[in-house]
């Protein structure tokens, strides 16, 4: 299995990918992508079973990536972690196709929740 | 009349103690503690809010403990380099200043944080509405909340 990790920021991607291992997804491959066209590219050339982005990235918003993956006629489950978690903000992630917003700072234990079900 | 929503210096500093503990551990509690040394080489980061609610987030800590910061937040095994903690500080700012968002009236966007060397030297026409002065290992860390004069 593969997941894609978009987020402008290194140390996060590292906290990310330390977080999934803590949570039970060490087996899994991951891919980085450092914003949201990079990561819109991967996702044609790596077909991950997961992408777990930002929301706000420069050249292309976490937003914008999952309507342009939409748009593209990718439905590869999608899942935000960013550091806004207001109830807008889910709403809006979940109309656009999100499966679930994981909000900063999170834990191992978050990650499980809202990764179980996709992969179960 | 106009009435200007604030988060309060609770709030913030229980987000921002949320934020430390999740990414920095548990072992060194962040606390109440003392401002800046006039004389400290200071690492600054903030993070715009614009719309409903406007306001800047920002983080100020010593050069020092911006690397220690950055080391944690890594994993601790790997050199740190100056990107690093443009990064690891910007990460910080942009996570307690995603989570004030959260608690201001919306809708709103979160600018992508700003990183440089030195304090921050706010303009007249701003205010500051939040300052936390605290410590973390023992070295200073100042969270404020500054939002534009009314008009």
């Amino acid at each position: 299995m593969k997941i894609l990790v978009a987020d402008d920021s290194r140390v996060m991607r590292q906290i990310v990918i330390r977080t999934l291992r803590q949570a039970g997804y060490a087996d899994h491959d991951v891919v980085e992508a450092c914003n949201g066209a990079e990561a819109f590219q991967l996702v044609m050339t790596e077909q991950p079973d997961l992408v777990l982005s930002d929301w706000n990235m420069p050249e292309m918003t976490g937003i914008d990536l999952l309507s342009a993956l939409r748009s593209s006629g990718s439905q590869v489950p999608f899942g935000f972690v960013t550091s806004e978690g207001s109830t807008t903000m889910v709403e809006r992630a979940t109309q656009e196709g999100a499966l679930f917003l994981i909000a900063k700072p999170f834990t191992a234990e978050t990650f499980s929740e809202a990764l179980d079900p996709v992969f179960a | 009349m106009n009435v200007m929503i604030e988060p309060s210096l609770h709030d913030v500093v229980s987000l921002t103690q949320e934020v430390w503990t999740s990414f920095l551990g548990y072992d060194e509690p962040l606390f109440e503690g003392e401002p800046l040394p006039d004389d400290a080489t200071v690492v600054s980061a903030t993070v715009t809010v614009s719309g409903a609610w406007a306001g800047v987030v920002s983080l100020q800590v010593s050069e020092a403990m911006a690397h220690r910061i950055t080391a944690a937040m890594l994993g601790g095994s790997e050199k740190v380099d100056e990107s690093d903690v443009s990064d690891a500080v910007g990460e910080l700012v942009n996570m307690v200043g995603g989570n004030v968002k959260s608690l201001m009236p919306g809708p709103s966007t979160l600018s992508l944080p700003v990183v440089a060397h030195g304090r921050v030297f706010w303009p007249h026409e701003s205010a500051e509405v939040v300052r936390a002065d605290l410590t973390w290992a023992g070295e200073p860390v100042c969270i404020a909340v500054h939002v534009p004069l009314e008009q």
